[in-house]
């Protein structure tokens, strides 16, 4: 362990390009994939947790089930949508960073939705009676609904983004792990495992968790922000 | 104002039955009855809620007031202006409402009694022809309490507004209603002047409903 630490702040001080590359593309994917999966997810959220008609018992089945969706999965389905033989081949996205992007958003929607549409379950009716009692509009209330649901869109957030950051089965079939181009933290991981060289995947593994740390640090002093 | 038969069954049982109704314009009409009787379904179902089973209200463009009001987690001065009170009208009332000294808390620490006393105060901002009030007091100490009923009075001798008032308290009853409306098993056991119905009950249910909680 303390070879690999050793190691790890070895190589963030050596500059090494290949590092450098693959802290990139993973910054790169989980920020795009776990951004996207925010601005689906979140309204997405709040419309089902407001929701109260009679398809909504489905609609949140539908939606709990899309969340425990296995990653390799999404990753086949979207290596047979992009691949030679696809109908999205002219795309041209198997084996590129978008495409990663794409099998992540697939993951982190439902995830984000689900997360976020258990609290607004429990508060959309007060809101609901309330904005009513008041002559506001639907959409003046659903406005309100997403305001007073800040706190807990962060947190779907901060959760989406962790997922994004240990996905290693869709982003391996989707993006193929080519070096210098759609190798990510988790498949280099992999990648070096499988050569026998344990000190630098452990290595790569530590750096991996204090990027993590710092992006999750960052959102989550928003979060406390938003609390106050 | 004409109200057609109203009912509502949840699971089977019939929480609210009643018959045709003419609420008095301008007049307070006060809700009472034991828990469970169909108050609060009654108050929902005119405000547009809920819809009633049988009976179809015609749009009634009433405010109202829900037992439990939201906090919406914003400033104060903000919460109010929720309504498209302007910035001037809002303080006005804030400080009609003595919550002047909060006006730049955010709503959501407010405690149970000035939470409700901040949706009263945002609900009297508009003109409505009826009111529906579902306990708006039951959070509130004795003064808050008196000094809501008198904000409610005065807001109905202003708009002349009509006025449904749900709750247990028979004191603010008597204090404030002109009229009284006695629930029991969702159906309307009595309704009478407030001196009638509280003071000289008809029917022997409304009497040992009025003996037990004046005990």
């Amino acid at each position: 362990m303390q070879t690999a630490l050793r190691e790890a702040v070895a190589l963030l001080l050596s500059g090494d390009r290949q590092l450098g590359i693959i802290l990139a593309t993973t910054l790169r994917m989980v920020l795009a994939s776990s951004l996207l999966a925010l601005v689906l997810g979140g309204p997405l959220g709040v419309l089902l947790g407001g929701y109260s008609g009679r398809w909504k018992g489905v609609l949140v089945v539908l939606n709990r089930t899309l969340m425990g969706l296995p990653p390799v999965v999404v990753g086949l389905i979207c290596y047979m949508l992009f691949s030679g033989v696809g109908p999205l081949r002219h795309l041209r996205l198997l084996y590129t960073v978008r495409g990663m992007v794409i099998a992540q958003v697939v993951l982190l929607t439902p995830l984000i939705a689900g997360s976020l549409e258990s609290h607004v379950s429990s508060v959309a009716p007060d809101i609901r009676e309330t904005a009513l009692g008041l002559g506001l509009s639907r959409g003046r209330t659903l406005l309100l609904l997403l305001g007073e649901s800040q706190y807990q869109l962060l947190s779907a957030y901060l959760l989406g983004l962790g997922r994004a950051f240990a996905e290693v089965g869709a982003v391996s079939m989707v993006g193929g792990a080519i070096a210098y181009k759609t190798n990510v933290m988790t498949t280099a991981i992999m990648n070096y495992t499988n050569m026998g060289s344990f000190t630098t995947a452990l290595a790569l593994g530590i750096i991996l968790l204090g990027v993590s740390l710092v992006l999750n640090a960052g959102v989550a002093l928003l979060h406390g922000r938003l609390k106050r | 104002m004409k109200l057609p038969a109203l009912s509502k069954t949840y699971a089977g049982r019939k929480v609210l039955d009643l018959p045709e109704l003419t609420l008095t314009d301008g007049a307070v009409h006060a809700v009472i009855g034991a828990n469970g009787c169909g108050k609060s379904t009654f108050a929902r179902i005119l405000a547009g809620v809920i819809p009633a089973d049988a009976g179809k209200l015609p749009p009634l463009g009433a405010g109202y007031m829900p037992q439990r009001s939201y906090p919406f987690h914003m400033k104060v001065l903000r919460s109010l202006r929720l309504t498209g009170a302007g910035r001037e009208a809002a303080r006005a009332q804030l400080e009609a409402f003595g919550l002047i000294h909060l006006e730049k808390q955010s709503a959501g620490r407010l405690s149970g009694g000035e939470t409700a006393r901040l949706a009263l105060a945002r609900l009297l901002l508009r003109d409505y022809p009826l009111l529906i009030l579902d306990e708006p007091t039951a959070a509130m100490d004795v003064t808050a309490t008196l000094l809501a009923e008198e904000r409610i009075l005065e807001y109905r001798s202003r708009t002349g507004c009509t006025v449904v008032l749900v709750t247990h308290s028979l004191t603010q009853a008597r204090r404030m209603a002109d009229e009284v409306l006695f629930l029991r098993e969702g159906r309307l056991e009595e309704r009478g002047s407030a001196r009638e119905v509280l003071s000289h009950p008809r029917s022997p249910e409304t009497r040992a409903f009025l003996d037990f909680y004046t005990l």
